[in-house]
């Protein structure tokens, strides 16, 4: 997945930098690079701070509270995308491979902290399971299995295709990486509809809701859990489809098209877990 | 070197004053200062709170304090304590200090060191601003079980707030985490190899791998606890089939490897401080470095020792009491070796060194009675007494809180370029190793004799003691006014401190001493090259 040659760049190895030229050469290495200011970070914080505080105001059934926490997640979102244009922008300065190396690193080691929230979850369900006296609990009903299997050869499916779009990519046939992308997104809608209307069958028809148990509990908030995942990450496929369109990446940048393969890669394998887990053990 | 400073200096035209330059700074260096003196401030509140407790439990029958302010107080303690100061304070020597260690102009992404600073803002409000809502702040303890922090028992809001805050501030160390594992992997100085690397740097690594894997867990913890709630679910509630035990497993699968988050970076600093006072080279670093992730691996394996009474298995229990009796043995190689690293060495007792080898004594104490909580018929004997509270505190004020004084005190000189003064800090020291042995050592008898702790008041046989410990509290708050005072005033003082104050070197070489006191902005004009 590394980007090829040119990589071992200077970035690691060079030296002094009396030695460089002075000037724009100087702005290629990153560790040449004294920090910028930023007021996204601390607007960002406000952000996130404020929606936590208004779905707190929301509980309590305060008025205006939902309209606020509208505009906080809304302001936060501007405050994420300004931050990330301002990151955009800034790295023409420094060296691009070291940021993406970075940046992927990064990115996998979030990827290590989401599975550990999951972690958690499966960890609350076997535990429960194994340790309580009866088991199906009471009130569960019996789950029907063929139509999350379909939705779950959807999902599983548009990994597939989704790895495809990116051999496209990396092969230069990017009409074809295009297609294969968004055969990807549309999957995964159809996988939200058909999560959708499980969760309507149940709740309505079955009157299987969060309160019926400890099980429906875990499993709205797993499959919940995992459909916010889903959503995020098909804003992010959406968004490096519109970069694709943009012509934005090459064969070297690429960082945001691999992140978002691997967080889809990633959503799959948790569903397969939970597929197993909560419809098939 | 002047030229070149010109050069770097004009590279970047945008730049604030004044108020705004720290708003906007994404400078490891300024953002290092900001969370340590975030830190210093909520200790003062953590500490207030503590010495209200004192004061509570001065005399049984005062009830200065009603109950339920007192479990407020003993909750918001434990949780400023813990995540707006121990935690604070040590992510602020690392961001100081990791990028100046590892020949790094500053953390990998600048502007997210800056996000996690910024989130504990909103979080601390929403802590403290719970004081002041109908019901209170949270009043479950900072491990806020269930069912105790259940809508049957904590119909309060501040609980809600509790949580959602602690789930801010876990967002914020998981960026921190994320941010200091990829600057220590990608950011180090050409030829600096893994096992050239600064102790103080490979014990943040280690800390970093702990808050990226725990606190995760803890928010997932935390989601469930809020859920069952807001929305009626039965995750915890028996009820419905959930059970209130699972979250202690997975709130101490947290907990556990928080307790060496609070502690391994006050190691590493330790394994820097004891060698360059005694003019030696630090002893055994492969061995300190394998110590690190021992303890780091192993207590990942060791949550459930919190709760031997609350009805795990036999099996469970026995590995749990031989896991937690294992961490001892990479504790011990980082004692001795610290030990070795003093001994036979041409010893300075600066006042970093007095908190460094006092933290010797008082951990160890801390560590032994660890031991015997380990063993689960004494736990079963003396758990929920007082024993356990002198225990955590030996660990995490004779542990964490005295690496902390010896840090401050050896790297003030590079944060600040201005030395903190000796004699006063002699006072500090003494005043406040003397305090902290006085109030915590009685707590251990006074546990063996039964007394509960997280009760407002006590037996009246227990009153001497109480007073006693009470009394030793004074030390400390002195020890701590001392301290702020030595620091106000210091920063008064002309900037005299030279670039290596304490002549370090000469001896072992660490990067952050081959620059400036204070660093400049790009830390260093050269990158620096490591053979």
């Amino acid at each position: 997945m590394e980007p090829t040659p040119l990589t071992t760049s200077s970035t690691l190895t060079s030296g002094a930098l009396a030695a460089k030229p002075a000037g724009a050469a100087a702005h290629l290495d990153p560790h040449l690079h004294a920090p910028v200011p930023s007021f996204w970070p601390i607007l960002l914080a406000g952000g996130i701070g404020a929606v936590f505080f208004l779905v707190f105001l929301v509980y309590l059934g305060v008025p205006l509270a939902g309209v606020l926490l509208a505009a906080a997640a809304l302001y936060s979102l501007v405050a994420a995308a300004g931050w990330a244009n301002t990151i955009a922008v800034e790295r023409r300065l420094m060296d691009r491979l070291q940021t993406q190396k970075d940046l992927t690193r990064g990115f996998f080691f979030f990827l290590a902290s989401e599975a550990m929230i999951f972690f958690a979850y499966f960890e609350y369900i076997y535990y429960t399971r194994f340790t309580g006296s009866v088991w199906p609990p009471a009130g569960m009903p019996k789950l029907e299995t063929s139509l999350p299997a379909v939705a779950t050869l959807i999902l599983v499916g548009s990994s597939f295709t989704l790895n495809f779009a990116v051999k496209a990519f990396l092969r230069g046939k990017q009409a074809a990486a295009k297609n294969w992308m968004l055969l990807t997104i549309a999957m995964g809608i159809v996988f939200l509809g058909f999560q959708g209307f499980e969760w309507g069958y149940l709740n309505g028809v079955m009157s299987f809701t969060v309160t019926t148990g400890a099980f429906s509990s875990a499993y709205f908030i797993m499959t919940g859990f995992h459909g916010a995942h889903v959503t995020v990450g098909l804003l992010m496929l959406s968004l490096v489809y519109w970069r694709m369109e943009k012509g934005e990446y090459n064969r070297d940048y690429h960082m945001s098209l691999m992140a978002a393969e691997y967080y889809w890669h990633f959503v799959d394998i948790v569903w397969i877990l939970l597929f197993f887990t909560l419809y098939l053990f | 070197m002047s030229t070149q400073v010109a050069t770097l200096g004009e590279a970047h035209p945008r730049q604030y004053h004044g108020l705004l330059d720290w708003l906007t700074t994404t400078d490891h260096k300024k953002i290092g200062i900001m969370y340590l003196v975030f830190a210093l401030i909520n200790g003062w509140f953590g500490g207030s709170l503590a010495g209200l407790i004192r004061l509570n439990l001065y005399n049984p029958d005062w009830h200065i304090i009603s109950p339920a302010l007192y479990n407020q107080l003993m909750t918001m303690h434990a949780t400023i304590m813990i995540f707006l100061v121990l935690m604070t304070s040590f992510a602020g020597l690392g961001n100081y200090l990791v990028p100046l260690m590892i020949g790094a102009r500053d953390m990998a992404f600048p502007k997210l060191n800056a996000f996690s600073f910024w989130i504990m803002i909103p979080a601390a409000l929403m802590l403290y601003g719970s004081f002041f809502i109908a019901g209170g702040a949270a009043q479950g303890g900072w491990w806020s079980y269930p069912p105790l922090s259940s809508l049957q028992y904590a119909p309060g809001h501040g609980e809600d707030l509790w949580i959602l805050a602690v789930i801010l501030l876990g967002i914020g160390s998981i960026m921190g985490a994320i941010n200091f594992l990829v600057t220590i992997i990608d950011m180090r100085a050409p030829g600096m190899s893994w096992t050239k690397l600064p102790l103080f740097v490979w014990s943040w690594l280690v800390t970093a791998w702990m808050l990226l894997l725990a606190l995760p867990v803890l928010s997932g913890a935390m989601i469930m606890l809020l859920s069952d709630r807001w929305l009626s679910t039965g995750f915890y509630r028996p009820a419905l089939g959930g059970d209130p035990l699972l979250y202690q497993h997975l709130f101490w699968f947290f907990g556990h490897p928080e307790v060496y988050i609070m502690i391994l970076p006050g190691f590493g600093m330790l394994s820097h401080i004891i060698p360059a006072m005694s003019r030696k080279k630090v002893f055994g670093y492969k061995g300190m470095m394998v110590a690190l992730w021992a303890i780091g691996v192993i207590g990942f394996m060791v949550w459930a020792h919190h709760m031997f009474t609350a009805g795990i298995s036999g099996a469970a229990r026995m590995w749990f009491s031989m896991a937690s009796m294992a961490i001892s043995v990479p504790t011990g190689v980082k004692i001795y070796s610290w030990l070795a690293s003093a001994w036979g060495g041409v010893i300075r007792f600066t006042t970093a060194m007095k908190f460094a080898l006092g933290f010797i004594f008082t951990f160890v104490i801390g560590g032994l009675s660890g031991l015997m909580l380990a063993v689960v018929p004494f736990d079963i004997q003396v758990h929920n007494t007082y024993f356990v509270v002198a225990h955590f505190h030996y660990v995490l004020v004779g542990g964490s809180v005295m690496t902390l004084f010896a840090g401050i005190y050896f790297w003030f000189p590079k944060i600040t370029g201005r030395m903190l003064s000796e004699k006063m800090g002699s006072w500090v020291f003494w005043l406040f190793f003397i305090g902290m042995n006085w109030v915590f050592m009685p707590m251990h008898l006074l546990g063996i004799d039964g007394m509960s702790r997280r009760v407002a008041t006590y037996r009246p046989e227990f009153k001497p003691m109480n007073q006693f410990i009470s009394e030793g509290f004074i030390f400390m708050l002195i020890a701590g006014l001392l301290f702020t005072y030595s620091i106000l005033k210091a920063l008064t003082q002309p900037k005299d401190a030279p670039d290596d104050p304490w002549d370090t070197q000469a001896i072992e070489r660490s990067l952050e001493w081959e620059t400036a006191s204070p660093p400049p902005a790009y830390n260093f004009a050269e990158i620096p090259q490591i053979r």
